[in-house]
């Protein structure tokens, strides 16, 4: 049977559903975040980890220029190892019926008899290459998507300057190209780059590298120390051109995966404890709203002798009560919005199954730690329900005395209306509860900024990336470093108004105990389509000695202008050579460093081939061109730069627009929450007031103007201090999900500061309004009979 | 005091006029008659007490003619303007101009010193009178600074009378003005109202419970059953310090 103190507890909340709901929907979106991140996050970690395990994805990957197949037992051998294969990969050009645009390839060798048990392919269709048959291949499952491949389809592609007819005769994905991306790439783009598996032996024939390979990938056993396997490896494939051993977290595809599943764990470290702040806020000033009004129930209570631990604990069920309802809300919320993301992932990252899946543990923390903050939001107006002497609590509580303040000569002196000081001193009257609106406001505002500037920091990226560093239409990459007259061949092509030629060497860098891999790119001096930008938007010059590195470089390396690193060539040579670190470049992608061609030509120890050309072409005749490059047999690969450009921008738009929205509807939430319960305690507060003034005259609306007119100056005041908090909240977040990949700019709008507080403003004028109408409902002949409450 | 007829403006017989007001509430499934069918007529300057039990109908037909409620049924003048046609907006416009209201629990506004609180309504009148002017008619000038807590119970009240008078209303409506006051106190404030209807000329009506009251009055209306039972004129007025409490 429900005892009669429950039974009022049910009232209560159903009476104050509004006020209820408000709470809950705040406290839901702490669940829901959570949820929603945890677990994506989680959903993320274990299929990566599964299939990880099922397909053997390996522990370490080494790429040579050449060396021959018996070399893999060798590495087998070294302590620790526990598999080792070795691969062909190749990248070609491919031609696809009716595209003119350039599509590239990743070809990989598979073993043909099905032997390959490292990076293994999981079919989704058809099957593997058969042993003799020259031209079959297995597409990945994003490429086949993209073009309308199928089994049975045939393209032809220029693999090391054969043009060959190929058969697709299966699909499938393996898990080193989970995230696959274009060398020199930002994003994936499936359309335009692809990953083939062919036979090996199909494969040594087309690349003129029977029984030898360029690639191999190792297993290691456990408790294998990876540094010593790598130095083995490496002293190993010297002789072969060896660049340089590396681990998971520097093989692209798992660190892309890495950088997604860091930027949710800081999304979950940083948005759900907002949500609870200002939960735990909302139910403290509710429940002392409650607590005050029942003064007097609670001394008859206690009179009819109820134990304090029985009216405590009355109390606490409420906010108990709110939390599980919210709890439920939040689950909902966080399962399906969690579903939609783990769909968007599906979309960037290619595994062969993804279900989001939440362990129970996830939401029993999600439950936890929303019962753990409406109970911390309850204890103040629980300890005050305890601490009422009944005798006390059946008298009505001391009448609200004012005096003059400093607040009061302020409005004196400003000349408020008497309307205006009654507005302003009610807000010192309760500073408290001001101070947690104002809190609760300014929050709802910094999560709304601080999220709205990642536009601001993509728009900024894009523009230096895009805009300002790169100046060229094409990049043509050549299928090993050509020399001058390489250039001048792509110079004669009809529509070619300029070319430049690039070149980056692999090297390792090293300052004290720091070791970094990267590439050192070098463009031509006076180069034109190249350029450097720093954080101020200044173009800055390339050393004439010495290196220029990435900030990101630079922070990994801890190094600044004026240090010396160490440089060791990877592949070919191993020279190693001290150079000083000339400048820092502030860019936003990756860890890079840059240098004069003159230096370039130190480390490596010869004279500066070309690995690839920047060019900038007549636009119209854009198809020419492209025609033109296809057939050239040097050229690997051409990107355009405006395709890269529009599919990072498709990227922004479908991402961040779909985040935007959630956050705006999030950030309103705890805008609408907070001013909703702050409105109704406010309006049940003044309520005989607010008749008084009615009965006096007053019309709805100006009466009306007393809520709305409080409420607007917390938001007022509240917009300064949230903009302040987006700004921190920001920077951390921006440094949260700042990773070796990507470095966002720090580089917010004037204006969004503007739209941040506008949407905030909107939606707690808008809530007011909603409560300002019950003003219409007032009873003013209740208030000619009633004593003051 | 005098006995002397309410002066009036010239051409004008009636401040309030009313015809069959009645007025019923449903509470539920019964309905309680508050009002049966009263006819009223109030003139200008006249000083009119309501007397009678609790739920005779006194306070329901002040809320009426007050703009703060609707009869039933049955049509309703001020002067020339017929309060029963009027909507939520003009009936708040009418309690602006032309209403001031005392009620027994003085409801001043807690935050707002004496002075704010006639303030409040001179924000908004028409013609006002200035709220010291107001206050120094109540004897509370040297009190304007004062916060409702910092006042005694029947200096509240005076500020709420110097908070209605100080629009220059046409009329004055009191709801147990002295209901919560000793005698002394009490006293103040109904020569206050005395000083308001002769000098100001203003028309008053005051609920009460106190016989004694009635004697102030050029009128007074005795309500039983939610009809006025007997109007008792008073050719003999008595001054407020006179009332035998």
């Amino acid at each position: 049977m429900v005892r009669a103190l429950d039974r009022k507890l049910l009232r209560e909340l159903w009476r104050i559903r509004g006020q209820v709901l408000a709470i809950a929907v705040v406290l839901a979106a702490a669940v829901a975040t959570f949820v929603l991140s945890m677990g994506v996050y989680r959903s993320l970690v274990e299929t990566r980890d599964a299939y990880y395990a099922r397909n053997g994805f390996a522990d370490l990957f080494v790429a040579m220029t050449r060396a021959p197949r018996s070399v893999t037992q060798r590495i087998a051998a070294i302590p620790g190892v526990e598999r080792a294969e070795g691969t062909i990969n190749q990248y070609s050009t491919l031609e696809l019926p009716r595209k003119d645009m350039p599509v590239r390839a990743l070809v990989s060798s598979v073993e043909e008899g099905g032997a390959t048990l490292l990076n293994h392919v999981t079919l989704r269709e058809g099957r593997m290459p058969r042993p003799g048959n020259a031209g079959e291949v297995v597409i990945d499952e994003a490429f086949a998507r993209a073009n309308l491949l199928r089994p049975g389809s045939t393209l032809y592609a220029l693999i090391y300057g054969t043009r060959q007819r190929l058969v697709v005769v299966g699909v499938g994905l393996s898990p080193d190209h989970i995230y696959s991306i274009a060398p020199g790439d930002l994003i994936p783009d499936s359309e335009r780059f692809g990953i083939l598996w062919m036979g090996r032996r199909a494969l040594e024939a087309a690349t003129d590298r029977t029984e030898a390979i360029n690639a191999i990938a190792l297993k290691l056993g456990r408790g294998a120390v990876h540094a010593d396997v790598i130095r083995q490896v490496d002293h190993i494939l010297e002789p072969y051109g060896g660049t340089g051993a590396y681990g998971r977290e520097d093989h692209m595809s798992h660190a892309f995966l890495d950088n997604e599943l860091a930027q949710l764990d800081a999304m979950n470290r940083v948005i759900p404890p907002v949500f609870l702040l200002v939960s735990t806020f909302l139910v403290y000033i509710v429940l002392g709203r409650i607590i005050r009004t029942e003064r007097t129930q609670i001394g008859l209570l206690k009179a009819f002798g109820y134990t304090n631990r029985e009216i405590g604990w009355h109390y606490l069920k409420f906010a108990l009560a709110v939390a599980v309802f919210a709890t439920i809300l939040g689950y909902a919320a966080g399962v399906s919005m969690g579903r939609s993301m783990t769909r968007l992932y599906a979309e960037y990252f290619q595994f062969p199954f993804l279900r989001y899946t939440i362990s129970a543990d996830v939401f029993v923390t999600a439950g936890g730690l929303s019962l753990a903050s409406a109970t911390l939001g309850a204890l103040g107006g629980v300890r005050s329900a305890i601490g009422l002497a009944p005798a006390v609590a059946m008298s009505p509580p001391s009448p609200p005395s004012y005096r003059t303040g400093a607040t009061e000569r302020l409005g004196q002196w400003a000349g408020f209306s008497a309307v205006g000081q009654m507005i302003i001193r009610h807000i010192a009257r309760w500073p408290g509860r001001s101070a947690i609106t104002v809190t609760g406001i300014a929050l709802s505002l910094g999560l709304l900024f601080s999220t709205m500037q990642f536009m601001d920091a993509s728009r900024t990226m894009l523009d230096s990336f895009f805009f300002r560093a790169q100046r060229q239409d094409l990049t043509v990459t050549f299928i090993e470093p050509r020399n001058q007259s390489a250039l001048l061949e792509l110079a004669q092509i009809p529509g070619v108004l300029r070319v430049e030629g690039t070149r980056a060497i692999p090297v390792v860098m090293a300052s004290g105990n720091r070791r970094e891999r990267t590439a050192i790119e070098s463009t031509e001096p006076g180069s034109l389509l190249a350029a450097h930008i720093d954080r101020s938007g200044e173009e800055i010059a390339m050393p004439a000695a010495g290196l220029m590195l990435s900030r990101q470089l630079a922070d990994q390396l801890e190094v600044g202008a004026g240090n010396e690193v160490y440089v060791e060539l990877l592949g070919g040579k191993r020279t190693i050579t001290a150079l000083p670190v000339a400048s820092i470049v502030e860019e936003f992608v990756g860890a890079r460093a840059y240098a004069s061609p003159d230096t370039v030509e130190r480390i490596a120890a010869d004279a500066a081939p070309a690995g690839s050309a920047l060019l900038q072409i007549d636009p119209a005749a854009r198809r020419n061109v492209l025609i033109q490059l296809k057939d050239m047999p040097a050229v690997l690969s051409v990107t355009e730069r405006d395709a890269a450009l529009l599919k990072f921008q498709e990227m922004i738009d479908e991402n961040i627009f779909t985040m935007l929205f959630f956050y705006i509807a999030f950030a309103s939430a705890i805008a609408v929450g907070v001013v909703y319960n702050s409105a109704r305690i406010l309006f049940s507060e003044r309520e005989h007031e607010l008749a008084t003034l009615r009965v006096l005259g007053y019309h709805r609306r100006e009466v009306g103007m007393i809520l709305v007119g409080e409420i607007a100056l917390l938001v007022i005041a509240a917009i300064p201090v949230g903009c302040v908090a987006g700004y921190w909240l920001a920077q951390v977040m921006t440094a949260m999900f700042s990773s070796d990949l990507f470095r966002l700019p720090f580089a917010p709008n004037r204006a969004t500061y503007g739209y941040a507080s506008l949407i905030v403003s909107l939606a707690a004028i808008a809530t007011v309004a909603i409560v300002a109408r019950r003003v219409g409902q007032l009873d003013m002949i209740a208030v000619l009979k009633a004593r003051e409450a | 005091m005098s006995d002397e007829k309410p002066s009036g403006e010239p051409g004008v017989e009636f401040v309030f006029r009313g015809t069959g007001l009645t007025k019923v509430y449903r509470s539920g499934e019964t309905e309680v008659h508050a009002l049966r069918e009263v006819d009223l007529a109030i003139v200008p300057g006249e000083m009119v007490v309501l007397l009678g039990p609790s739920g005779s109908g006194k306070s329901t037909l002040l809320n009426i003619i007050g703009g703060l409620d609707r009869p039933t049924d049955g049509q309703l003048w001020y002067r020339d303007l017929e309060l029963t046609r009027l909507d939520d907006r003009h009936l708040t416009e009418f309690r602006r101009d032309r209403v001031g209201f005392i009620f027994q629990f003085y409801n001043l506004i807690p935050s707002l010193t004496a002075e704010e609180n006639v303030r409040l309504v001179t924000d908004i009148a028409k013609d006002p009178m200035d709220a010291r002017e107001a206050l120094d008619m109540v004897g509370l000038a040297d009190r304007a600074q004062h916060y409702p807590a910092q006042l005694s119970g029947g200096e509240q009240q005076r500020v709420a009378v110097a908070r209605a008078i100080a629009k220059r209303p046409g009329v004055l409506l009191c709801d147990e003005p002295t209901g919560a006051l000793d005698s002394r106190t009490g006293m103040r404030v109904l020569e206050t109202l005395c000083r308001a209807n002769s000098e100001l000329g203003t028309t008053v009506v005051i609920i009460t419970h106190n016989r004694g009251i009635g004697k102030m009055a050029h009128r007074v209306l005795h309500f039983l059953d939610g009809r006025i039972a007997e109007v008792e004129a008073n050719d003999q007025r008595i001054s407020a310090s006179e009332i035998q409490w």
